[in-house]
C-alpha cells in the first residue's frame, strides 16, 4: 500500500510555489499518492498566467539568479511534471467564489471542491504539509 | 579504475532536486526486473535523496561513485526473484562458509550477482560471473572444485548453481541467504 501525502497550499509567492511542487513531485516520484489543496493565495500557483510571474519575496528578488544558475526548473513545469506523475489538484471552491474566478482559468485537470473534499483525502494520510 | 556495467545510463547532470529523482523514477520504468540503472548527477543532496528513493520504492542502492563534480549512483530494480522456491539441494548457510574459510579449505565462490552488485560489496577472491553470463562462460571454471556459489538472496545463486550441475559440475553448493546478510570480510573494486 502506497503511502499518501496531503499538502495545503494557502500562499502566492514563488518561493511558496517551490515548496509545495518540489515536496509534490518528489513524493510522487517515490510512489506516494498526493493530493494538493490550492486555497487563498494558493491559488496562483495553478493560476494558468499568474503562475508564470509569481512574485519573489521583498527583498530576496537578488535570488532570481541563483534560480537560474542552479538550473531549478520553472513552476509550469513542475506543474505539468506533478500532474504527469498523478498529483491531484483541489482548486478550493469558496476561494474561488470569493475571487470570482472560473475553472478555465486554471490550469487543465483540476478539480474543484470544499475543504470535505481535502478532508476525505487527508483523513487517513501519512504525511500532512501546510505551506 | 575499474568500469561499472550498467544496463542503461541517465545523465541528469546539472539539473537542481527534485530532478534527479523524478527522472530516475522515469528511467527506472524503462527496465526489467534485476537490471542495473546508473544515474549521473551534480546535484549533491542526490546522494541521499536516491538512497531514500531506493528504501522506500523497494529497489536496491548499490553504491556511488564520485568523479570531479559527477556523482554516479547505481541502482539495481526490484524483481521477483525472491520468491522463487529454492531447487538446489546442496546449501550452506553463510556462517558455515565463514567458518570453512577460516580453516583456509580449497575452494571457489562464485558470485553471480551483477557486476554493478560485486563492484561495491564482495566476499574476497569471489569470481564474479553473472547469472546471465553464466551459460557461455563455463569454460572459466573447473569441474572438480568444489565451488559455492553466492547471490543476494541465494535465488539466482540457486539458478546458477542448477545450471552449473546440469553441465557436470559435481561440487556445487548454494550459499543461503547470500551477501544480503553476508557478516564476514568484504572488498570491494577499486573506483
Amino acid at each position: 500500500m502506497s503511502k499518501k501525502v496531503a499538502i495545503i497550499a494557502s500562499n502566492g509567492g514563488m518561493f511558496d510555489a517551490y515548496k509545495v511542487f518540489n515536496i509534490a513531485t518528489a513524493a510522487a516520484a517515490t510512489d506516494q499518492e498526493v493530493a494538493i489543496f490550492f486555497t487563498f493565495e494558493g491559488l496562483n500557483l495553478i493560476h494558468k498566467e499568474a503562475n508564470q510571474q509569481l512574485p519573489m519575496p521583498e527583498g530576496k528578488e537578488h535570488f532570481a539568479e541563483g534560480f537560474q544558475k542552479a538550473n531549478v526548473p520553472s513552476i509550469p513545469e513542475l506543474v505539468a511534471m506533478a500532474q504527469e506523475m498523478g498529483v491531484k489538484f483541489i482548486g478550493c471552491q469558496m476561494t474561488m467564489d470569493v475571487m470570482g474566478l472560473e475553472k478555465e482559468v486554471f490550469v487543465d485537470g483540476i478539480e474543484v471542491g470544499g475543504a470535505v473534499t481535502f478532508l476525505e483525502f487527508a483523513k487517513d494520510a501519512d504525511v500532512t504539509l501546510t505551506f | 579504475m575499474e568500469i561499472i556495467k550498467s544496463n542503461v545510463t541517465l545523465d541528469a547532470k546539472g539539473l537542481a532536486c527534485p530532478m534527479p529523482i523524478v527522472k530516475t523514477k522515469k528511467a527506472m520504468t524503462q527496465l526489467e526486473g534485476g537490471q542495473v540503472l546508473e544515474v549521473q548527477a551534480t546535484d549533491k543532496g542526490s546522494k541521499a535523496d536516491i538512497k531514500a528513493w531506493a528504501e522506500s520504492t523497494g529497489h536496491q542502492y548499490l553504491g556511488t561513485v564520485e568523479e570531479g563534480e559527477v556523482l554516479k549512483h547505481y541502482l539495481r530494480k526490484s524483481s521477483e526473484e525472491e520468491k522463487v522456491e529454492k531447487k538446489h539441494p546442496n546449501v550452506i548457510n553463510n556462517e558455515d562458509l565463514q567458518v570453512k574459510m577460516a580453516s583456509n579449505e580449497k575452494m571457489v565462490i562464485l558470485d553471480v550477482r551483477e557486476e554493478a552488485e560485486y563492484a561495491f560489496n564482495h566476499i574476497p577472491d569471489a569470481i564474479s560471473i553473472p547469472l546471465g553470463e553464466l551459460e557461455g562462460r563455463l569454460s572459466e571454471l573447473n569441474k572438480e572444485d568444489e565451488i559455492f556459489v553466492v547471490c543476494r538472496t541465494g535465488s539466482r545463486s540457486d539458478l546458477a548453481a542448477q545450471k552449473l550441475a546440469a553441465n557436470g559440475f559435481t561440487k556445487v553448493v548454494n550459499v543461503l541467504p547470500g551477501m544480503s546478510k553476508w557478516a564476514g570480510d568484504t572488498a570491494s573494486l577499486n573506483l
